[in-house]
């Protein structure tokens, strides 16, 4: 009887030192700033083709990578990438057009697209490397939203043997702030 | 891992439980019959030897050592004392051709019932969480309070016989363990028809049993619903031996077993009551004492389910954790968690309750698993009321599965088959042709190279015999690495550093990652995480609302902001609460005391200045609700602006003050309303949250929300991809 006095005890004893009450009031915590790198460099919004990671935002008509900084483009290559600001935002393009199938094409018309709209139209006359820039409208971009940009080349050169399309060679696209 | 440590670690908890129960049982012999004895005994043993493993985990004992000497002085002490002598009168001998039958039948199962058993253990929960919590418990050699995981808080007594086992055989040992029982409650059942001078509905009953394919797939595992079912049966068993004997020695384990049944699963906890209103009521009707037994039934139940409850309650305040939290209400699991889980598992997608029974004998893709064609008679066993066994039988198995639609999955069934098994067999017993004819019957659709032509493909099953993988001529990883699961585990194991902390929002197969690995949905810390990393991406998540009261400038002792609304369907949240005196922002006074109700203890995420953070009611709005400041000293103040989500529940608010005369009173019941769309990006605020809460990486499946948007920005996260196993992708946390 002794023994289960005491074990009774030491439980009730066990379970009171357990209560221990949960606060219901805090201090205010540490004040949190606004996180540096909210808008990660200036290439955030640039895709590059010579990125492994590049393919998941590529959302058509650009070749898939083979290890070197450049892809052979179709039609209309586009790019997604997602806006961090809207103010004095570039279209930004670095493209090449191949002197082989210039002889073929002639001179290209190359439109320059942003969500669908056209920025721009430029008919180049000779080939070789080309580098493209022009501000966006504020109005075009939402902060914080994915957009889409693209090139819309006009002739495609079409290779004799497998019949495959191609338009540039592009290195990068995307928008600069 | 080779086969002879796991078949020691299985023989070896099963010898220890064996003979506890041995020892528990050794006064008891004119009662029994020498083989239900030792039934029997394995059962009780077993309840012993968890409340042992209880103990030793909670004084963090858990060694190899103590192990070994916990489980040699139990076995050696047994044989010492002679406990390990079955004496008792013998049952009549099995008719031939029953005695063939169950051989034939039992012999061809286990040949695959085994198989299954000792191949690398890959169940879906066994992994999840059983011997997930079971690993970790071996790591610290005890119960570590785990507040971030709701499955750790749930009734284990059978998880403590695998940690047994686990330290000598890691996970196949476990799941020997779990088979151990299986075979225990066929030998019960069949014991069952011949204490009753049914030989063959004993026979029937434990072939209908044994041959149930959810029941053979579940033993198989570790899983623990077959073992609950054996304990639920064994209670009932001595229930009806006590009924014929009145030997007031049985009380003890009557008791023991009614209250292991709460601690192997907390929908067993009708167990204690069905006991102790089966020994009231035959006592009250013989005029018989019914104090006596009904205290010593009721302590040693105590003994068993209390210690649960107790370590509920004291690490993570409620002792039927993870529910009740309503009742009970604490940090570390969400009322609408425990809702939606409810609600969840009370349907399991299923459009009307009057699909299971196809889905749950037939079928079983929903429902994960199937009993099997035979029980769709079960309605037949109604006709055993007849007999005072079948009375017996289907009233433990009414009152033992009354608490099946709070989860209607077919493992819940587990704990009825075999009520129902022996009383469908003794509703035919009379036609011996007949119970012959259910019985070949059951066999041939049972057997697991036929079910598979009518069951929904990929139903809880089992579907192979992995003789080379059981015997580990096969690597284990081999075999493993057919499981996706596995392979991300694995994965992760590889590129994760000892001491790193994972986070997802969704994962199986934990049991072999030797990491902390903290999942979205398991607790209340969790889910504000994973809160935190979708509101990036979820605009109804974002703080676009600004809700201002302006009111004349005075003094007050406090502020609250309460909530006018009831929306059952909607949560009101707030990301920040500013308050104002004239232009000027209050800073944030060390001083000041906030709270809220309810979920007071996430309220200063609505003052951290933080725009991916927010209180949250984490319950459906209600009026009354508030968060509120408490000052050090009267505080000037005319404006006060709530910054929250769109969400109209957040916009029914009134701002209420206590003045220096302690009152409080409405300050105003209109707030200025105005939209502030997010138009920068959250995504390095939100990891930045997470890193702060210890989290180094993030595990992203294809199939998550905004999966995509970590595939193309993981950048903009302040994330660096850090391994990826079949789409599934870890980015480490710059």
């Amino acid at each position: 009887m002794f023994l289960i006095r005491a074990a009774c005890l030491l439980l009730c004893v066990l379970c009171l030192a357990a209560c221990d009450r949960l606060p219901q009031s805090y201090p205010p915590p540490e004040q949190r700033q606004p996180v540096a790198g909210f808008n990660p460099g200036p290439d955030a919004m640039m895709v590059s083709m010579e990125d492994s990671d590049a393919d998941p935002v590529i959302v058509k008509d650009i070749y898939p990578g083979t290890g070197i900084p450049w892809r052979w483009t179709k039609q209309e290559p586009t790019v997604k990438v997602l806006v961090f600001s809207t103010e004095s935002v570039k279209f930004s393009a670095d493209f090449a057009i191949w002197d082989d199938s210039f002889k073929t094409t002639g001179p290209l018309e190359i439109s320059f697209l942003v969500n669908g709209k056209l920025l721009d139209k430029i008919r180049y006359t000779t080939p070789g490397k080309k580098h493209f820039e022009k501000p966006v409208p504020a109005d075009w971009l939402a902060g914080n939203t994915e957009a889409t940009v693209a090139l819309s080349v006009d002739k495609l050169y079409i290779a004799p043997r497998s019949g495959d399309e191609y338009g540039v060679i592009l290195s990068r696209l995307g928008l600069k702030p | 891992m080779h086969v002879l440590p796991i078949l020691f670690g299985a023989l070896f908890t099963l010898a220890t439980a064996w003979s506890l129960g041995m020892l528990l049982l050794r006064n008891l012999a004119p009662s029994f019959d020498a083989w239900e004895r030792r039934l029997l005994a394995f059962i009780a043993g077993s309840a012993c030897l968890s409340e042992i493993m209880f103990a030793l985990s909670a004084a963090k004992l858990v060694h190899r050592g103590v192990l070994l000497a916990v489980g040699l002085a139990s076995i050696g002490y047994a044989a010492y004392s002679g406990a390990l002598r079955s004496p008792g009168k013998a049952f009549e001998p099995l008719g031939l051709l029953w005695r063939w039958v169950f051989i034939a039948v039992f012999a061809g199962l286990t040949w695959y019932a085994f198989f299954n058993a000792l191949a690398p253990e890959h169940s879906s929960d066994g992994m999840a969480y059983h011997l997930s919590e079971v690993s970790i418990y071996q790591h610290a050699h005890g119960f570590p309070r785990i507040t971030n995981d709701v499955y750790a808080n749930l009734s284990q007594g059978i998880e403590l016989l695998y940690l047994f086992a686990f330290d000598f055989g890691r996970h196949s040992a476990a799941a020997l363990v779990h088979y151990a029982f299986l075979i225990a409650l066929v030998f019960l059942v069949l014991s069952y028809g011949r204490r009753i001078g049914r030989p063959a509905v004993g026979v029937a009953g434990a072939i209908f049993t044994y041959t149930c394919p959810v029941v053979l797939r579940d033993a198989t595992t570790a899983y623990i619903d077959v073992a609950l079912a054996a304990v639920l049966f064994a209670l009932f068993y001595l229930l009806q031996v006590w009924d014929e004997s009145r030997d007031p020695k049985l009380i003890v384990p009557i008791g023991i077993l009614a209250g292991f049944g709460y601690a192997v699963k907390y929908t067993a906890f009708l167990a204690l009551p069905y006991a102790v209103g089966f020994v009231v009521w035959k006592l009250w009707r013989a005029r018989k004492p019914l104090l006596g037994p009904v205290l010593v039934i009721g302590l040693s139940a105590a003994v068993m389910i209390l210690p649960w409850m107790l370590k509920d309650w004291i690490e993570v305040a409620n002792p039927f954790a993870p529910l009740a939290n309503r009742v009970f209400p604490n940090p570390y699991a969400h009322i609408s968690w425990e809702d939606e889980w409810r609600s969840y598992l009370s349907t399991y997608g299923l459009h009307s309750r009057w699909q299971i029974p196809l889905e749950a004998t037939v079928k079983g893709g929903q429902l994960e698993g199937f009993l099997g064609p035979s029980f769709l008679l079960t309605p037949l066993a109604l006709l055993a009321l007849r007999f005072r066994e079948g009375r017996q039988l289907l009233l433990a198995g009414l009152v033992l599965g009354s608490t099946y639609f709070s989860n209607v999955g077919t493992r819940f069934l587990i704990p009825v088959v075999p009520f129902i098994s022996v009383a469908l067999a003794l509703a035919v017993a009379n036609l011996p042709w007949l119970l012959l004819a259910l019985v070949a019957a059951n066999v041939i659709t049972c057997w697991p190279a036929v079910y598979g032509r009518y069951c929904t493909p990929g139903a809880w099953q089992i579907y192979e015999l992995p003789v080379k993988a059981a015997l580990r001529l096969q690597s284990e990883d081999a075999y493993l690495s057919r499981d996706p699961d596995y392979n991300i585990v694995r994965m992760m194991g590889r590129v994760v550093p000892p001491g790193g902390r994972i986070f997802a929002i969704g994962q199986n197969g934990t049991s072999y990652l030797p990491r902390e690995l903290l999942i979205g949905y398991r607790s209340a810390a969790n889910e504000v995480m994973q809160d935190i990393l979708l509101t990036p991406l979820v605009r109804d998540y974002q703080p676009a609302l600004s809700l201002k009261f302006d009111f004349p400038a005075r003094e007050f002792r406090k502020l609250r902001v309460v909530q006018k609304g009831s929306e059952p369907e909607d949560q009101w949240s707030m990301a920040e609460l500013r308050i104002f005196e004239g232009p000027n922002e209050l800073p944030r006074d060390p001083g000041w005391r906030l709270t809220a109700h309810p979920n007071p203890w996430e309220v200063q995420m609505a003052f951290d200045n933080s725009p991916v953070t927010r209180w949250r009611s984490w319950q459906p709005a209600s009026p009354g609700m508030y968060v509120e400041v408490d000052f050090p000293r009267p505080q000037p103040a005319s404006s006060v602006t709530v910054e929250a989500s769109d969400e109209m529940v957040n916009t029914k608010i009134r701002l209420e003050g206590m003045g220096m005369d302690g009152q409080w009173s409405t300050v105003s019941d209109h707030p200025v309303i105005s939209a502030h769309p997010i138009l920068s990006s959250l995504r390095m605020a939100a990891i930045a949250e997470l890193k702060t809460r210890g989290i180094q990486y993030v595990l992203i499946h294809p199939g998550d929300f905004g999966a995509d948007d970590f595939l193309r920005y993981p950048a903009a996260w302040g994330l660096r991809l850090a391994g990826e196993e079949n789409g599934t992708r870890l980015y480490r946390i710059r």
